[in-house]
């Protein structure tokens, strides 16, 4: 028990000075980041909780305290309500679509074929595509009258659509273009996670007679795990945060219809920087930083869950054995 | 070789210090003005008035941006507070009013405000409307007034012979004047009213219709300063109930075609509501249109909006005295002329002489013609108005889609009353309620 206590201190003491001056100089250079890192990424964090205690205005954020009176105002607001209910139906279509269609394209891309980088870039493009011009160029994709999706599904002689004008459609229209903006990344992702993967291991597979899909379920998912987990707490996380596609096709006199595709982090926007709401939105972001972390922390659970049931499974088979 | 290096610095230093000192001497007396606006029509306008400025002012230099006017009005939201804004905004009091209350704009110096408050200069309402506190903050520039825009190829085609002159005809005008294909997909709407969109827009919109029929957003209440909803009446339920049966029952407008200045210039409405800007801008985009344009239909009463158009000087503004002295530039007679002739937004001076425009651009005269019995309604200059006015906007829009509302009173009864109680609380939570 000593030694393990003294043990770091005689290391400590055991520190040469050119490896004192190393570490002193390698800290010195990594803090003004860390500091800046801290100012504009972490202390605004604590802010917004400290915030969402308070009544706020335009120029004092910390008019008067409310104590928990923002939180439970929230839950009485049918707008937040909607909010909420609409962007968990965005994220989990958009994260189980995104994810589904990156795999596919990932284990198709991912054997040597001609003109596969083509392909790569390709769907790699809407990634690197700023959300803006993209969002505005599906807006006219959209049109009702104009509209190239209309005109194509008109040689089918399917009546004109209003895409973006309907509740029942609009929300479906912006999660099939975020689906689009978003698979690409996805996809590079999984292919990485793929080419990873030793090709002993899928020989070994095909030897023993397995099919390509007895591979794919067998060897190539389970090893694709912790892709799959980045990919999901990624893919959620971005999802939650919705906020230009909706508000850029949201906007002018066609502009969806507002409630119908309203997301927590539009009615932050509106609360805070619209009305001027600052306490009452920084509350809402604190209910969206615990949805996120709540997900996350699921997700992961999850995953470490299936890591030790497999794990066990593999030492109850090792020791019938 | 430390001689050669101490040359070298030494020289660089003189070539550095030089290069900065020839830079401050040609600074010296250099004055950036910059302006910002929500109107990008107005651009034309920002730089033919920074031309002539520069004639007079040639150390002035000018930076212009314009932009969307709700990409302008967030920008506003970020920029205000922070002290980041240009030196000059151009901003109706309904995007301002919350920055007026919270004390982030300076009042106007004494020099402006006696050009302001000149007898006959400005009415009596865009002095009311434009004042918090008694105190008028910026310069009245511009104003949004509303007049029905139709076409007239379009109502000859029908066997109309001139404007709607009530409500119940426009309705009924509208229906005739609808076309659609043969699958009975509307390709022409009667009359494009705003159905959708972000904002406040659409419940301004809806305020063109509920005025005359008797309603009004906020109404004032017996303390002075105080309001309530002004739509939960006949007014606003009957202006609902047009809309719906407009969408729903008779189908002279639906969500899927397009609507506002951009349907009338491809010819895909007969008619609808807006501003003078209209009439510039359909002269570039679509200058063989036909059209007219006519005073808003009577029903119970008569009105249209005015929408008066500020500009302000900002705290951020590094020389006040210079950007006070371009906006009263920029309303002078020769502007406000040059201004209403080639962009089409109405002056806001009431003491220019705009005859010989009007004469030749007759589309101008509906919105400058009054009658005795033809109200002026508009934006009340309170901090919530933007919140409640959205807030209602937003509500409308999905009742102009509830098909389950066409016949059906006790629903838009229900509609109407919900909304106005938000608007309610809104006032009380911002303590500007009264009975």
């Amino acid at each position: 028990m000593k030694t393990k206590s003294t043990a770091p201190a005689a290391r400590r003491r055991g520190l040469s000075e050119i490896e004192r001056k190393k570490r002193v100089f390698a800290y010195s250079m990594i803090a003004p980041v860390i500091l800046i890192f801290g100012f504009v990424r972490i202390l605004p964090i604590f802010q917004n909780f400290l915030y969402s205690f308070f009544h706020s205005s335009i120029g004092n954020p910390l008019e008067k305290f409310l104590g928990l009176a923002n939180f439970t105002d929230l839950f009485k607001d049918h707008l937040f309500i909607l909010s909420l209910r609409n962007t968990t139906f965005f994220a989990l279509f958009v994260t189980f679509f995104s994810v589904i269609f990156a795999v596919l394209l990932a284990v198709m891309l991912s054997s040597p074929t001609r003109g596969g980088a083509f392909y790569e870039t390709v769907y790699f493009l809407p990634v690197i595509t700023p959300m803006v011009p993209v969002a505005v160029v599906w807006k006219w994709i959209y049109d009702p009258t104009y509209g190239l999706l209309n005109y194509i599904l008109s040689w089918f002689g399917v009546a004109p659509v209003g895409w973006l004008v309907f509740p029942d459609t609009a929300m479906i229209a912006i999660i099939i273009m975020s689906v689009w903006k978003i698979v690409g990344y996805n996809m590079i992702i999984f292919l990485v996670g793929i080419r990873d993967i030793p090709e002993s291991y899928l020989e070994a597979a095909r030897i023993d007679g397995a099919n390509t899909l007895q591979v794919f379920r067998r060897i190539t998912l389970p090893l694709l795990r912790p892709i799959m987990l980045f990919v999901l707490v990624i893919s959620t996380i971005n999802s939650y945060n919705v906020f230009t596609q909706v508000f850029i096709m949201t906007s002018g006199p066609q502009g969806a219809p507002g409630n119908a595709v309203r997301t927590i982090v539009f009615d932050i926007y509106e609360n805070a920087f619209r009305y001027f709401r600052t306490g009452y939105a920084a509350a809402e972001a604190v209910v969206l930083f615990l949805i996120i972390l709540a997900l996350t922390l699921t997700q992961f659970g999850i995953s470490g869950s299936r890591e030790r049931r497999e794990r066990s499974r593999l030492k109850r088979k090792g020791a019938s054995a | 070789m430390v001689k050669r290096v101490g040359i070298v610095f030494v020289a660089l230093m003189v070539l550095t210090g030089m290069l900065f000192a020839g830079g401050s001497s040609e600074a010296k007396g250099k004055e950036t003005l910059s302006v910002w606006c929500g109107y990008p029509e107005m651009e034309a306008f920002y730089k033919h008035a920074a031309e002539e400025y520069k004639k007079l002012h040639p150390n002035v230099e000018f930076n212009i941006v314009t932009h969307p006017l709700r990409e302008f009005e967030q920008k506003l939201s970020a920029t205000i507070p922070s002290n980041t804004v240009a030196d000059i905004i151009d901003v109706s009091v309904y995007a301002n009013q919350k920055f007026i209350e919270a004390g982030f704009i300076p009042r106007m110096p004494e020099k402006v405000g006696s050009f302001v408050n000149a007898p006959g200069r400005y009415s009596d309402f865009a002095r009311k409307n434009n004042s918090y506190k008694g105190v008028m903050y910026g310069v009245p520039f511009f104003q949004g007034r509303t007049a029905l825009f139709y076409n007239t190829d379009m109502f000859a085609e029908a066997g109309l012979s001139g404007p709607p002159k009530t409500m119940a005809e426009m309705y009924e005008y509208a229906k005739k004047l609808a076309r659609r294909d043969g699958a009975g997909n509307l390709t022409r709407s009667g009359h494009s009213l705003r159905l959708s969109g972000q904002g406040s827009g659409v419940a301004e919109k809806w305020w063109f219709v509920l005025y005359p029929m008797g309603g009004t957003i906020l109404k004032e209440g017996k303390t002075p300063g105080t309001y309530h909803a002004g739509y939960n009446n006949d007014g606003g339920r009957n202006a609902l109930k047009y809309y719906v049966d407009a969408v729903h029952k008779d189908k002279w407008d639906d969500h899927k075609i397009k609507h506002d200045a951009e349907a009338f210039q491809l010819g895909l409405t007969a008619m609808f509501f807006r501003e003078s800007w209209v009439i510039g801008d359909t002269a570039k985009k679509a200058p063989n249109l036909k059209f007219k344009t006519a005073l808003v239909p009577r029903d119970a009463r008569w009105g249209r909006i005015t929408n008066i158009q500020n500009l302000y000087v900002t705290k951020a503004a590094k020389n006040p005295d210079l950007a006070w002295d371009f906006v009263l530039f920029m309303v002078n007679d020769a502007n406000q002329k040059w201004m209403l002739d080639n962009v089409g937004w109405l002056p806001a001076r009431m003491d220019v002489d705009l005859k010989e425009i009007i004469a030749r651009k007759p589309q101008f005269e509906a919105f400058v013609a009054t009658a005795p019995d033809y109200e002026e309604f508009g934006y009340i200059p309170i901090g919530p108005f933007d919140e409640l006015a959205t807030r209602l906007a937003e509500r409308l829009v999905a009742a102009f889609m509830d098909a389950s509302l066409a016949n059906n009173p006790a629903g838009i009864a229900k509609v109407i009353a919900d909304a106005a109680e938000e608007t309610n609380q809104i006032l009380k939570r911002s303590n500007f309620y009264g009975e």
